[in-house]
């Protein structure tokens, strides 16, 4: 039913991240009746409340909107890359570099934007790393870039372990925070926004030829693509869209592996429909999950990615169920 | 207009396929390539649709193979100076098999035998559907449109791959075993559906063939590869002679001739050779 209606599934979708925007900033310690949020938008609110929604809540819901919606592209992008429903944004060892960078500028002492910073940068060493290694005299087929993937996340998995062991106990909470997915610092917003719009737009640019490449290389190319060129530009998208969700929520699981899925299971594979819905999904999800991650057990927070698995399963086994 | 192999050598693995090889497919000719297994004809094919590049000397990096030569062209202009998108709205191929992992419709599947003739950020329009759905009928799958493809069976799914080059509708066809998996009525209508199509005079077909009977009864022309990078082409009842495909295949073959029909039988390679 809802494959003959797209328009209508895509504004639900858009309806459902309104709603969670909504739930967001409503919900948490210092509970907001929905007539206060009304005049907050006049400016006759306490500026308790002002600060409270436009200073923590709104960033937040924001962020993990962005990381939400990135991650569910790049999970789309990967699966099609690897041709392996299975893949997720994180399989290819982007978030291993990154998470290890993050930690060592924890380590360090650094600040949230040197955390940032070396967190960006750590991915991007990794996306270089695999794609020099993979892609040798020209051709790179799909199973040595999972295999070089997934050995460089081994290797990266070692060496975060490693500094988890010999970091001090007071630092440890927060390193296993951010590898289980943080959105309760402060970070710079507009970067993640940037990558967001421009690996959505060059995504959707490409998908119908995404349509065609699950169909295999052969009949990709008999059809008129260009496989080598379009597989570099997934790669590198998936890899960078990675790069900002992880750089803005540290590694959270789950996101960009069942997205995709679940708007499959609805929708079908169709990507001109799937990048879109997954990327509204995604961020409508990770804005939920946060909120209940930081208000369920308040004052204590919990890290988003519990959360994103705690929702996601039961959807997602449901879903799987009804479709069959 | 045609499609060229001109002076074409082409080795694999250090293993020959064809030794200048030419020949010319025209509008109106319905090709059979016969060969034994492994003996190359999936990758000439390939290699006239521009899937698989010719390493010229030039560009020849390893050294274990052997130089390859010759070019491919299209009207006299060679493969290599089209876009791939130009060449896909002339030339398409059926594959021998086809990969899939992920949930798609039958409808879907024969729509992207459109995506040559679609521009960047358009849809599909009506025209387009219209195709996809007299290709789905040509083949018989027209009561199939919702139907998930993971859930056809291998002689649906062959049909489905046609439907699929049937919608892009290019001038030349390239069919890897296109009737692969078929029962023996639908190769009949299939072939003819084919030979039909090719007798209009418009469009070429180029088909890999195990079947010398079929080859006999739906092709005009045959191009027959040898072991050792040989080749022999020609009309087909100039080549398709028990002597030529006792030699093709290695294995005495016994022919059964009326006024219409020749029939191949191959015999077991011990037993004496009867005409």
């Amino acid at each position: 039913m809802l494959k003959n209606h797209p328009y209508f599934f895509l504004f639900s979708l858009l309806f459902l991240v309104l709603i969670s925007f909504l739930f967001a900033l409503t919900t948490g310690s210092g509970q907001l009746p929905s007539q206060t949020l009304i005049s907050l938008l006049d400016g006759t609110a306490s500026p308790l409340f002002q600060s409270l929604v436009f200073e923590l809540r709104l960033p937040r819901a924001l962020a993990a909107f962005a990381a939400g919606a990135l991650l569910s592209i790049a999970g789309v992008l990967m699966q099609v890359l690897l041709r392996n429903p299975l893949a997720d944004p994180y399989v290819l060892g982007v978030s291993g570099g990154s998470a290890l960078a993050a930690l060592l500028a924890m380590l360090m002492g650094l600040n949230t934007l040197w955390l940032t910073g070396s967190a960006f940068l750590g991915a991007l060493l990794s996306i270089f790393l695999v794609f020099s290694f993979s892609h040798s005299k020209g051709s790179w087929s799909i199973s040595r870039l999972l295999l070089t993937g997934i050995i460089l996340a081994s290797g990266w998995g070692a060496l975060i372990s490693f500094v988890l062991v010999i970091s001090p106990p007071e630092k440890i909470h927060g390193m296993l925070f951010w590898l289980m997915g943080d959105l309760s610092y402060d970070r710079p917003l507009l970067p993640s926004y940037i990558i967001l719009l421009f690996g959505f737009l060059f995504s959707l640019s490409i998908s119908r030829q995404l349509n065609i490449l699950l169909w295999g290389d052969l009949q990709a190319g008999s059809l008129g693509i260009d496989i080598k060129r379009l597989r570099t530009y997934i790669f590198f998208i998936s890899s960078l869209l990675t790069a900002g969700a992880i750089t803005l929520a540290g590694s959270i699981g789950f996101v960009g592996l069942v997205i995709p899925h679940l708007i499959r299971l609805v929708i079908g594979a169709d990507h001109r429909l799937l990048i879109p819905a997954s990327a509204l999904m995604g961020g409508a999800l990770l804005i939920i999950a946060d909120t209940l991650a930081r208000t369920v057990l308040a004052p204590q927070q919990l890290p988003v990615g519990v959360l994103t698995a705690l929702i996601g399963v039961p959807l997602f086994l449901y879903l799987l169920r009804r479709s069959q | 207009m045609s499609l060229q192999a001109n002076k074409l050598s082409l080795s694999i693995a250090g293993k020959t396929i064809c030794s200048d090889l030419d020949v010319c497919f025209n509008p109106g000719e319905f090709w059979g390539i016969m060969g034994v297994n492994g003996v190359g004809k999936t990758t000439l094919l390939h290699t006239l649709i521009g899937l698989r590049t010719i390493n010229n000397a030039k560009n020849n990096s390893s050294k274990n193979s052997k130089p390859e030569t010759g070019y491919i062209t299209l009207q006299q202009i060679n493969i290599n100076d089209f876009r791939r998108i130009e060449l896909a709205k002339r030339i398409g191929m059926m594959l021998q098999e086809y990969e899939y992992n992920f949930p798609s419709t039958v409808i879907e599947a024969t729509l992207i035998g459109r995506h040559p003739f679609i521009n960047g950020w358009q849809m599909e329009g009506s025209h387009d559907k219209q195709l996809a759905i007299n290709a789905l009928k040509k083949v018989g799958l027209e009561n199939f449109h919702e139907r998930s493809v993971n859930s056809l069976s291998g002689g649906e799914k062959r049909r489905l791959n046609l439907a699929t080059l049937l919608t892009q509708d290019p001038d030349y066809y390239l069919l890897d075993e296109p009737v692969n998996h078929l029962d023996i009525k639908a190769q009949l209508e299939i072939l003819d559906l084919l030979k039909e199509k090719f007798a209009l005079q418009e469009q070429c077909g180029v088909m890999v063939i195990h079947d010398p009977n079929l080859a006999y009864r739906f092709c005009d022309h045959i191009l027959l590869l040898f072991n050792d990078g040989q080749w022999l082409s020609g009309k087909t009842k100039d080549i398709l002679t028990r002597e030529n495909l006792s030699r093709l295949y290695n294995c005495p073959i016994h022919l059964i001739k009326d006024a219409q029909h020749r029939l191949f039988v191959p015999l077991k390679s011990s037993s004496s050779i009867e005409s």
